[in-house]
Order: structure tokens, then C-alpha cells, then sequence
């Protein structure tokens, strides 16, 4: 798909303004996907919270086994990679495509690290026997989590091709990397929620 | 671009009785799958009951007065005939594939997942279902178990299906020559999303991640009916739109000899 975004609608290249007013930024059809990608994730949440409600001890007790401080690095390495992505738009905008790569670089490293970090925390638990069968919370737990980690994967492919069109093109293609950017940005933000949902909330 | 074709041809489109238009083929390909459909839906809740899906927790008697209803063995008996026109259904899909700028895997991937498909998720439940009739001197234990692997393979087994249209909406996606539209491409990896969910049809036993249950059944259905019947939708208009002058179906050659 990424290749799709670059090679098949090639836009005039034009340093910044790609964003004429009344158009959003990227890709039109990608917005599509990621307000169907989010209304998905929120019927999710919202039984995620009527089942808490309706098991509020069960909930509770298995929330204890979550390890915050595993899911507070997770969403600094998030919010971190973020931000590079978004001065890395804003420098291949300026036209700086150099220093646009070292930004969307680092943006890359640190969502690389999320992967890991989830295999940290997994690990132990699926060896200590608490699989997605132990309980209903387990089940939300790993299937939504299993869920968003596949859509960071995805967006570590996506974030590959921005940079080889970074590094490869003369003059970068801004809608493809505003697209990669947008859905960058959906990843952090359901990670956001889910942080929220299944760590923070007692 | 098709449209200034059509139009600088216009004997393409009329003049010409229905039975000779050179894209039947397709439309009867097309035309089948909404008879498909209803003829399962039919079979499926009215006749049978088989849908929605029972719980995994019936009672045994309940799950015997099921297996063992001749109505369940003329359901899957008509399903087991009715299935090959799945084939024919799915043959509409293949022919906008082949036209795609992509590589021959897509369509070949496909195929397979869409067959696979078809055996797990249609042709196994039926074999199952059809038993309890058939004979009605088997074990309840037998009936029970027969009852499970019939739902789990028909409910659980849309993994099959995340292959075969995470396929479709790839070529949609990489296609440069714009059979479908792009945001079909992303409306069928979306779809995709929650197939994925229905794995956990295999552990749960109740709630909503039961084959019965609210996340891993309804709302699966929910978004599954009105996007099939937008792909199909595209890929009439893509039959529509597409250039006489790009079918493939092989012409008549007076005075042809054997090579």
C-alpha cells in the first residue's frame, strides 16, 4: 500500500504546500481507513467498559497483574516517535529532506523499540500461565494490545517506505509521507486509550 | 477513460440483445451471488435455525433436538449442492483481478483462500450438521462434539478469509491501472481488522468472544453485511466500465483448423 500512495499518484511536488485549504492532509482514501480503523477500536472500548462494569472486581484484580511501568515506556517510546515524525513533515516540507530522514530515522528506532518492549512484558506472563483463556480481562487484554501491535508493525513498514522515498526521490513526495505521518499518529493515539483503559483505570 | 471508449463505440452497448452482450459471462458470474446469498440465508435461519449461532453452552438435550432435525439435514444438503456457486460468485472478483497491474500471486492467493474458505467454513459444518439426521443412533457425546467442530469450523474458520481478501485489497491498493476504487482497498483491509477477532471463538465459551457472542459474532456481522454488498457494487461498476476491447473471452475465427 505504501508503494501504492507514492507511485500511483504522483503529486506535484511542491515544497509546503501540498495542504491547499478545505484538503486534508495525505492521503483522502487513508482517512477513510483510519476513521473506520477508530470507530472499530471504539466499540471495542466501549465493551471493554461495560464488561468491566458488569465484572468490576474480576477486572480489577487481573488489572494488578499489568506492569505500569512496562506500559508508561511504551507510550514515552509512542509519543517520543511521534514527535519526530511530525518535525520530520515539517522539515521535508521546509525542504530539508537530510534532516527529514535523520528525524523519521529516529522516529523509526524509537516505535522499533515497542515491539520489544511487548515481547518484555508477554513473555512472563504466557509463561506464568496467564494466557488470553484465564479470564474475560486477559481475553480484551491481548487481543487489543495483540491488535495495536499489529498496526504498529505496520506502521514501522509504512514509516520504511517514507524513508526510502526520503532518501531515494529529489524532491520528497509530502502526501505520501503526510499519509504515513496521519497513520503514525492514529497508533500513538489508540495506544494512548489503551493505556489508559487497561493500566491506568482503577 | 472506459467511458470515452464505450462512447466512441457505441454499438458496445446497444443494439445488441442482452444474450449477446460479450460481458454475459461476467453478469451471470455477478447475478449469481445475490441468489447465492439469499438461498443461504433462507437455508440458513428460516429452515434450519443454524443461524444465529446457538450457544456453546446449550443444553445437551437442546444441542440433540438440533443435530438430530431432519430440517438440519435438508439445510446442509442444499447447502452442499448450492456451494459451487461459490466459485461461480467468486469468479467476478478473479476476472477484475487479472486486469490489475499486480503480480499473478495476488490472484493465485486468492483463489486458494477463497477455496479453502469454502471447504472449512461451508462444506465441514455441513458434513457435521447433516449427521444427527442422517442416523439417529449416535451418542450424544458424538452429537455434542459433531455440534462443536460444525460451529467452530463454520464461525472460527474466517482466518481463511483474512488471506483471501487481505489479497483482494493489496492489489486494489498496489493496482495502477484503477480497476477499483483506492478506498476500497482500505474499506477491505479495515473489514479485515475484525476477522482477526474471531479467533478467540476457539477459547472462549461464553461472553462476547464466544462463537455466539457479541464482539467475535454480531458485530462482525454488522460490518461484514453492508461491505459485501459495497464490493459488490464496485465490482459491478468495474464490469460495467470495463473496455470491450480488454475481455479476454476468445472470438470465433471462421475457417479455424485443428493445429
Amino acid at each position: 500500500m505504501a508503494i501504492t500512495t507514492a507511485d500511483a499518484e504522483p503529486l506535484p511536488d511542491t515544497n509546503g504546500n501540498t495542504t491547499a485549504p478545505g484538503l486534508v492532509p495525505g492521503e483522502a482514501s487513508m482517512w477513510f481507513f483510519i476513521l473506520g480503523d477508530l470507530l472499530i477500536f471504539g466499540v471495542y472500548f466501549v465493551c471493554y467498559m461495560v464488561y468491566r462494569g458488569e465484572h468490576a472486581g474480576l477486572f480489577l484484580q487481573s488489572q494488578r497483574h499489568l506492569d505500569q511501568g512496562i506500559g508508561m515506556s511504551n507510550t514515552v517510546v509512542l509519543l517520543t516517535s511521534s514527535l519526530f515524525v511530525a518535525l520530520g513533515t515539517e522539515a521535508a516540507r521546509a525542504g530539508k529532506a537530510a534532516r527529514a530522514t535523520r528525524l523519521v530515522g529516529i522516529a523509526f528506532a524509537c516505535g522499533a523499540v515497542f515491539p520489544i518492549l511487548k515481547l518484555v512484558e508477554w513473555l512472563p506472563k504466557l509463561g506464568a500461565g496467564i494466557t488470553p483463556g484465564e479470564n474475560l480481562f486477559f481475553m480484551f487484554y491481548y487481543l487489543m494490545t495483540g491488535l495495536h501491535l499489529v498496526h504498529v508493525l505496520l506502521g514501522l513498514v509504512i514509516l520504511g517506505f517514507v524513508l526510502r522515498s526520503l532518501r531515494s526521490a529529489s524532491t520528497p513526495n509530502m502526501k505520501f509521507i503526510e499519509t504515513g505521518g496521519i497513520y503514525w499518529h492514529m497508533v500513538d493515539l489508540l495506544w494512548l486509550l489503551l493505556f489508559a483503559l487497561f493500566y491506568l483505570i482503577r | 477513460m472506459s467511458e470515452s471508449i464505450l462512447a466512441a463505440n457505441p454499438a458496445t452497448r446497444e443494439g445488441r440483445p442482452w444474450y449477446r452482450n460479450r460481458k454475459l459471462d461476467q453478469y451471470i458470474c455477478f447475478w449469481s451471488v445475490p441468489f447465492f446469498y439469499n438461498l443461504f440465508g433462507l437455508v440458513f435461519v428460516p429452515l434450519s435455525w443454524m443461524m444465529p449461532p446457538r450457544s456453546p453452552t446449550s443444553d445437551i438435550a437442546d444441542v440433540i433436538a438440533f443435530m438430530q432435525s431432519p430440517n438440519l439435514l435438508i439445510a446442509c444438503t442444499i447447502l452442499t449442492l448450492a456451494i459451487g456457486l461459490s466459485a461461480v460468485g467468486n469468479a467476478c472478483y478473479m476476472v477484475q483481478m487479472r486486469r490489475m497491474s499486480v503480480s499473478p500471486v495476488f490472484l493465485f492467493a486468492f483463489m486458494a483462500g477463497a477455496i479453502v474458505g469454502a471447504v472449512v467454513g461451508a462444506l465441514f459444518p455441513m458434513f457435521c450438521f447433516g449427521l444427527g439426521a442422517f442416523r439417529s443412533g449416535y451418542d450424544p457425546e458424538i452429537l455434542q462434539m459433531m455440534y462443536d467442530f460444525g460451529y467452530l469450523s463454520f464461525i472460527g474458520s474466517l482466518g481463511c478469509f483474512v488471506l483471501n481478501w487481505g489479497m483482494l485489497g493489496l492489489a486494489i491498493l498496489l493496482d495502477k491501472n484503477n480497476i477499483l476504487p483506492k478506498w476500497l482497498g482500505y474499506y477491505v483491509i479495515w473489514q479485515l481488522m475484525t476477522e482477526f477477532f474471531v479467533a478467540t471463538v476457539w477459547i472462549a465459551h461464553d461472553g462476547p468472544f464466544a462463537w455466539d457472542g457479541l464482539l467475535a459474532f454480531w458485530f462482525n456481522m454488522v460490518i461484514y453485511v453492508p461491505w459485501q454488498i459495497i464490493v459488490y457494487v464496485c465490482i459491478f461498476r468495474a464490469i460495467r466500465n470495463q473496455p470491450e476491447n480488454e475481455l479476454r473471452n476468445a472470438r470465433f475465427k471462421p475457417g479455424a483448423t485443428y493445429a
